[in-house]
């Protein structure tokens, strides 16, 4: 090993390939990563179920900060109510079951808000988005100063795999990945896998896909365009909901405004990066939140050898150039990604485009 | 297309109402916005007190009408805007006056808040944060009978009375306008001390700092610490991290305060002083998820502001934002105002910076721990205790 860290040069990249394998191997890495991930895969798989029946979702951000800020507000409600309630299965008080439930519907009602604006009303869906957008972050904000929860209804509990488990070669990372956090977290990976197949392999998927690229075509063989539109809209704002409610009932425990912090955005870069689809959106979303992951575990944990040296030096001779490097390096890799590795993405033939029957104006 | 304009106008008025809650020109409790930038703001340079006005002992008292215009970000910080806030009510509220506040929603709105308080003939303006001292410093330059207090500003103008974006600071803050205090702490101090509380419980020799944005405050507060920590065990290993050079999210971002934190506490970290904001509250409640982990809090006593993390907050690094504000506020009904940066410190009266109680965690402090931190406080009032040495209190250090 030494012989390859001692190459000039490329003996960097080794030095960062063996800190990698150490960081996965030994640190809690691949944990971080989906944790960072969860909540812009949720917003992604939103993102994919308006996108392939045709409609464009950039309120995903909206979304996700009402459903965060009525699931809080429901669960503190509750636990205030019942505050001696007992724990079930992950944490789940009676405040918490309550909380995740009220986000979900949350983000349900204002997807049909924008069901409703791009679909019946037929308004441009870039706006109808940005209005979602601009009306959560302000009503959010204000009702948050009117109520001033004090309080929180506590959090999910992580799932504690036996430690023996954690221990496995090459398994190990994989199951502290994805068994070492909340419920939602853990879900994820379910929900991606289980829409992949829907959205590829059945009736559903079929109608879906049809009426994003040619709704009119779909439309003669007597699938209802409109209908097909209002559910996928509606499916999408329960993922929505439930990234919300990661927010502020699974990882965090308490509403700030604008605590979304752009997540909704990122998970729209992911729907595009991924080409539309579960898996792929999911992978752009590992991929940027790695980055970040590990952007702070180099930050606090330099590697070892010349390169720690070498970055250890720049942190100290340049820190606001150092930390600004590691704060925009996610989009970086994912301009160097898109344009190198995904090349064009295309999108469904008609998403944007509200759909009007023929002879009904 | 009737249909269409209809909904379309229908949610667009809805947001200008939900907007207009929040407007730059509103001086009623207004909505709050996104951004926020809560712990942090900085000294400038030149710390000239003035020693303007004899503090004669308490006269008669006037009523006087005092707004506060917040830093970007929500009241409710449980921090930085809500303590300056509510030190301004509080002197109000004793004069026998009004009070007023406006959150500011971005930074261009500034000067434009600030001037709607002096239209509606406000006696004491207090802005709070370093960002919005230069919109300050102009405003107390073009209307001479209003007093203004900047929190986290130190005033620097040129020669002219203007604010001075080189910090040269050429001119003399206090006889050029002098209507306008700027109140710094000396953050490193209760940095230090909390550094020295770090150091003494931490077991296993290594801890952290989750920074905000590097801004100096966060900067004064961390280097602090560190040298406070290092004057408990020389060879103890100092995290720190700043969240995100941009101030928005470095301070708003509870999730990647969080995240930090955890990195902190895999690489061995037992105590983690947040100086976050609410980003620090992600990195607390991460803290509180892990046995035998503690916290310290900052600007506020945190065990109170977050009552569902006290039991994990051993103290909190207090600036005393609500007794310093009120006093200043305060000091203009009993005539007393002294204009230019004013610098407030363990040796000021009242007190303005220290240590919160224990609460929870008292048994942790023992005696011996007492006894080191009241030495501290004791060098640092008398002025023999540097708390920026041996590593200086710049982001570079050394």
């Amino acid at each position: 090993m030494d012989v390859l860290f001692d190459i000039p040069i490329l003996g960097f990249i080794f030095q960062f390939l063996a800190y990698l394998v150490d960081a996965i191997f030994t640190t809690n890495l691949p944990a971080q990563t989906l944790q960072l991930a969860t909540p812009i895969v949720l917003g992604a798989l939103c993102g994919v179920l308006n996108e392939r029946s045709g409609i464009v979702n950039i309120g995903i951000e909206g979304m996700m900060l009402t459903a965060a800020f009525v699931g809080f507000m429901a669960a503190v409600v509750v636990s205030d109510a019942m505050p001696a309630a007992e724990a079930g299965i992950f944490g789940f008080t009676p405040a918490l079951v309550v909380g995740v439930l009220a986000a979900i519907g949350a983000g349900m009602l204002v997807s049909l808000l924008h069901a409703w604006l791009s679909i019946s009303v037929r308004a441009d869906q870039i706006i109808s988005g940005t209005v979602i957008n601009i009306i959560a972050l302000g009503l959010t904000g204000y009702l948050n100063r009117l109520i001033q929860p004090s309080g929180s209804a506590g959090t999910l509990d992580p799932i504690r795999p036996p430690a023996a488990l954690l221990d496995l070669p090459v398994l190990g990372p994989v199951i502290q990945m994805f068994f070492t956090s909340g419920p939602i977290t853990t879900s994820v990976i379910i929900f991606v896998i289980v829409l992949q197949i829907l959205l590829f392999r059945s009736r559903w998927g079929l109608r879906t896909r049809a009426v994003g690229e040619h709704p009119r075509a779909a439309d003669t063989v007597g699938i209802n365009v409109i209908r097909v539109r209002y559910r996928n809209v509606i499916l999408g704002g329960v993922f929505a909901g439930l990234a919300g409610a990661w927010l502020t009932l699974e990882f965090n425990a308490s509403f700030q405004n604008g605590m979304t912090a752009n997540r909704g955005f990122i998970a729209l870069a992911a729907v595009i990066f991924g080409r539309w689809t579960p898996v792929g959106a999911f992978g752009g979303a590992l991929l940027f939140m790695v980055w970040e992951a590990l952007g702070i575990a180099i930050r606090s944990d330099p590697p070892p050898g010349d390169l720690g040296v070498f970055l250890s030096g720049i942190q100290a001779t340049y820190p606001s150039l150092y930390n600004n490097f590691f704060g925009a390096l996610p989009y970086l890799l994912t301009l160097i990604v898109l344009a190198g590795v995904v090349g064009r993405s295309i999108p469904p033939a008609s998403v944007g485009r509200p759909y009007v029957k023929e002879g009904a104006t | 297309m009737h249909k269409r304009s209809l909904g379309l106008s229908l949610v667009g008025s809805l947001a200008i109402i939900v907007g207009a809650c929040g407007t730059a020109a509103t001086p009623t409790p207004s909505s709050s916005q996104a951004a926020s930038q809560p712990a942090a703001s900085a000294s400038a340079p030149a710390a000239s007190g003035s020693d303007a006005a004899p503090s004669a002992s308490t006269s008669a008292m006037k009523p006087i009408k005092v707004g506060v215009v917040t830093d970007v970000g929500q009241l409710e910080d449980k921090s930085f805007n809500q303590s300056s806030n509510e030190g301004a009510k509080a002197a109000a509220t004793e004069s026998g006056g009004s009070h007023e506040v406006i959150v500011t929603k971005a930074i261009s709105d500034y000067a434009a808040n600030i001037q709607t308080l002096i239209d509606a003939d406000f006696d004491v303006i207090v802005t709070v944060g370093f960002l919005i001292g230069t919109d300050t410093a102009k405003a107390a330059k073009a209307n001479p009978d209003v007093k203004f207090v900047g929190v986290d500003q130190g005033v620097c103008v040129d020669e002219a009375g203007a604010p001075d974006g080189t910090f040269a600071c050429k001119g003399d803050a206090a006889t050029l306008l002098p209507n306008y205090q700027g109140i710094v702490f000396a953050e490193a101090q209760p940095g230090y001390l909390a550094g020295i509380v770090a150091g003494s419980i931490s077991k296993s020799g290594t801890i952290g700092a989750v920074g905000g944005t590097n801004v100096p405050a966060v900067v004064n507060y961390w280097r602090g610490y560190e040298n406070g920590a290092k004057s408990i065990k020389s060879d103890i290993k100092v995290l720190y991290q700043e969240t995100d050079p941009d101030p928005s999210k470095g301070f708003n971002d509870q999730s990647k305060g969080k995240t930090i934190a955890n990195q902190f506490l895999s690489q061995g970290a037992d105590v983690i002083f947040q100086i976050a904001g609410l980003t620090g509250q992600g990195a607390l409640e991460a803290v509180c998820a892990k046995d035998g982990a503690y916290g310290i809090g900052v600007d506020v006593d945190q065990a109170v502001s977050l009552p569902t993390l006290s039991k994990c907050i051993v103290t909190s690094a207090e600036k005393k934002l609500v007794d310093t504000v009120k006093a200043v506020v305060l000091s203009v009904a009993s005539d007393t105002f002294k204009a230019g940066t004013v610098p407030y410190n363990a040796a000021s009266d009242p007190q303005a910076i220290g240590l919160s109680a224990y609460h929870d965690n008292a048994a942790l402090i023992t005696p011996e721990i007492q006894a080191k931190l009241d030495a501290a406080l004791a060098a640092l009032k008398d002025g023999s205790l540097d708390p920026c040495a041996p590593i200086k209190c710049t982001v570079a250090g050394s």
